[in-house]
């Protein structure tokens, strides 16, 4: 091979990845970027800065390196602008595909099936997320610590070099730091000695006992959960979840195409491009290449974790099981006989798979831009407006669920960000991702806040934030008291009686005994909850008792005995229709901390009647 | 060792780029002119929407937007309403899907308490709802305007949206 073939050899499918995938590139922040970009915001010590790295969050996860340590240097050096974070990504994953492409060569003997395997790869829909939202970056570089490993395994078993060995177990070692799937390495390790190195098999298996190991401290640390959408559930579904994932895989993610085509097509195509790829893995099989096998084992091996989740099937799982299938289309696509069968099955199923690929990226690239300008926009008024809060009016379900949900106004420092009253009916509910109604200002606040000119109202429904105060002042406002108050809201303030002390932002600590007025229930059967919580320093002398009262009747004591606490009343029937009641919240006894001269009781919270 | 020789460069490169990179004051464009709540709502305008209070859908064919069965409006009163009254004025049509499932529909509407009286519709095409306002009930800067159709098509697999008319403007003009 020329100099100039060998570089166009390497190069190749890091531009396509460029052209393919551009719109990723130039995508800004969304959704859970927010919340691993303010991972750190909060930190006082170095107790707090551990925690932020290792402590389990979103569905118990542990993922240092490629959520933590990323998103919290990387918003420390760039702060939000997302393109040296764009870049992390994209070079990430040339590596992976210089990695791919090399270990296809190796294990094919052919650098061309290398190289139409990083193409096939490329083509899958499973890509968009990985390269187009900065959180799915735990999925690429984990890929790029399986295959540096695996990478290493094989200069280990072609050179017989120990260094090699003891490379793998370092990139094997630092794959935790992605994601969890890496434990699943040493089962790609031992399939691939077993399959066509037997004589290294049992090198790989002390790697099986670190995974085991990495299993039982992540679920002490973190429990995998029993229940909602993460449950797993290890019964024929998974089966049914394993043809789902397949078809994704050789077809368009969701079976989806933004073209109009026929019912059949896509069914149609994805039978075919299946049937060729097993039939081409059985004739290398049957003809003594067991390097099939391994393809076919990096598969399911890389995809078993995710099979037993039933309820959560999401696009990138398949981002890197599936480049098990490429290496054997690339094969099929470079070998001599059945090449060009092989490549009119590559011509289906990129036909199936890229109309989605781009339509797809582009879709992605476009809501962050959405959320961008919501972000910055409210920024900039926060600057016009540095003392007043921000009522933002038109959030629709996409603008919501991408660039409202993880609050990533508090990265610029701004904690006053709220949904005006009647948002909930443009949003679409997710219980399971997070409550509208947290975010969303009663109405009788905002009529509070607008005559006392404490609020700016702005319409995020143009191209760019309109300044709808004036408007908004003058529409006919509900000014009844609200049936939920949010005790650290400077907002709320003239709902709370004097006892209280002042908000420290997110929170507001309460003395002894404190009270507020909030609206009665409209009808018979709600209850009142109290929601905040209660100091270790309080709980240490055993549990808090708390006694509540509502317009003078007072109900049973209830005990507080974990820190984050929720307390629920059944209000009486003789409080609906009335309007406004007052509420009284005291406590057994108080803390005065060394630091802080206030007798300080609870820290709320909300205050809700439903 | 290889790897490494390529490494350490390719990292003191990220590093030294890493400042240029650094985010600058952001400075986009918001529209901070306040302006003043509508008289009139033509629905085609992206402004009209804070004053759309309920009951309407997204715009369509950047004209007219859907409404559901019950809808309501915040309007400026025009000048010198609160002395001499003024004119409700809304610009609709009933589609012919509407007649074919509900034969009939009847739009009425309230203001300030005081109910306008009701017009029945029993043929697709478009029609001008128009009513009188006493002064009475034009005193404040705003006033909230409700309506509401005796029947509306239910969301189904065609459509999830609840469809009552379609509106193309709604407002007051004085008299």
């Amino acid at each position: 091979m020329t100099r100039a073939r060998s570089a166009a050899w390497w190069i190749a499918p890091s531009l396509l990845c460029l052209v393919l995938y551009w719109p990723g590139m130039t995508a800004w922040f969304r959704g859970d970027d927010f919340a691993w970009l303010g991972a750190g915001i909060y930190n006082r010590n170095f107790h707090d800065l551990l925690v932020s790295i290792f402590g389990p969050k979103a569905q118990g996860t542990i993922r240092p390196l490629s959520e933590r340590i990323f998103f919290m240097l990387g918003f420390r050096l760039f702060g939000l602008e997302a393109l040296p974070f764009r870049i992390v990504v994209f070079a990430t994953h040339f590596a992976n595909l210089a990695l791919a492409a090399s270990i296809g060569a190796r294990l094919t003997g052919s650098r061309s099936a290398g190289l139409w395997a990083v193409l096939l790869w490329l083509v899958n829909s499973s890509n968009i997320l990985p390269l187009g939202w900065t959180s799915v970056y735990n999925q690429v570089l984990c890929g790029f610590f399986l295959l540096l490993a695996l990478h290493f395994l094989l200069r280990y078993t072609e050179t017989g070099e120990r260094r090699y060995y003891w490379w793998q177990w370092l990139a094997f070692l630092a794959g935790f730091g992605a994601q969890e799937l890496n434990l699943v390495y040493p089962a790609i390790a031992a399939a691939y000695t077993l399959l066509c190195k037997p004589r290294f098999f049992r090198g790989t298996l002390p790697m099986s006992a670190v995974s085991a190991a990495y299993v039982a401290v992540h679920q002490a640390a973190a429990p995998a959960p029993r229940s909602g959408d993460y449950a797993m559930h290890f019964t024929g579904s998974m089966l049914r979840t394993l043809g789902k994932y397949w078809s994704w895989s050789v077809g368009p993610t969701f079976l989806y195409s933004p073209l109009t085509l026929p019912k059949w097509v896509l069914p149609a195509g994805v039978a075919l491009v299946s049937a060729g790829l097993l039939a081409f893995a059985v004739r290398r099989w049957i003809r003594g290449a067991r390097v099939a096998g391994f393809f076919l084992a990096w598969y399911v091996v890389l995809l078993a974790p995710v099979l037993p989740l039933r309820d959560h099937q999401t696009e990138y799982y398949v981002f890197l099981p599936v480049l098990g299938l490429a290496w054997l289309g690339g094969w099929a696509c470079s070998g001599v006989g059945v090449r060009g069968v092989a490549l009119g099955l590559a011509a289906v199923y990129a036909a199936m798979a890229l109309p989605t690929t781009i339509a797809t990226s582009r879709w992605s690239h476009d809501i962050s831009v959405r959320v961008r300008r919501l972000v910055e926009g409210v920024e900039v008024a926060h600057a016009l407006h540095p003392t007043q809060a921000i009522l933002l009016e038109g959030v629709d379900s996409e603008l919501f669920w991408n660039g409202v949900l993880d609050r990533p106004f508090r990265l610029f420092g701004l904690d006053q960000v709220y949904l005006a009253p009647g948002s909930e009916r443009r949003i679409d509910a997710h219980p399971d991702l997070g409550n509208v109604a947290d975010y969303i200002l009663p109405p009788g606040v905002v009529a509070n806040a607008l005559a006392r000119e404490q609020i700016a109202v702005y319409d995020v429904r143009g191209a760019r934030l309109r300044n709808i105060t004036s408007i908004y002042a003058a529409m006919p406002l509900d000014t009844k008291a609200p049936l939920r108050v949010d005790a650290a809201s400077p907002l709320t303030q003239y709902l709370l009686g004097p006892e209280w002390y002042a908000s420290d932002g997110d929170h507001r600590w309460m003395p002894r005994r404190a009270t507020l007025r909030m609206g009665a229930p409209d009808a018979p059967g709600r209850k009142l909850y109290l929601r905040g919580d209660c100091p270790e320093e309080q709980l240490r002398a055993g549990p808090l008792e708390v006694t509540v009262s509502v317009d003078g009747s007072t109900f049973p004591p209830a005990a507080i005995r974990e820190s984050a606490f929720e307390l629920s009343f059944p209000l009486p029937e003789a409080l609906v229709g009335r309007g406004e009641m007052v509420v009284t919240v005291e406590v057994s006894r108080v803390i005065r901390p060394a630091s802080d001269p206030r007798d300080l009781g609870l820290v709320f919270g909300t205050f809700e009647v439903k | 060792m290889t790897y490494i020789r390529w490494a350490v460069p390719l990292a003191a490169a990220a590093l030294l780029l890493a400042p240029a990179c650094k985010r600058k004051k952001v400075n986009v464009a918001i529209d901070e002119e306040t302006p003043r709540m509508l008289s009139v709502l033509i629905m085609a305008d992206p402004k009209a929407e804070p004053q759309l209070v309920k009951g309407f859908h997204g715009i369509e064919s950047s004209a007219w937007r859907w409404t559901e069965k019950q809808f309501t409006v915040a309007l400026r009163p025009p000048f010198g309403a609160a002395q001499k009254g003024a004119k409700l004025t809304l610009k609709l049509t009933v589609p012919q899907p509407t007649i074919d499932k509900l034969k009939t529909v009847s739009l009425s509407a309230s203001v300030g308490g005081l109910t306008l009286p009701p017009e029945t519709y029993t043929t697709p095409g478009d029609y001008v709802y128009v009513r009188d306002l006493p002064a009475s009930v034009l005193g404040g800067d705003s006033v909230r305007v409700d309506f509401q159709l005796d029947k509306a098509m239910a969301p189904s697999g065609a459509d999830v949206r609840e469809l009552g008319i379609i509106v193309f403007s709604v407002g007051l003009e004085s008299k």
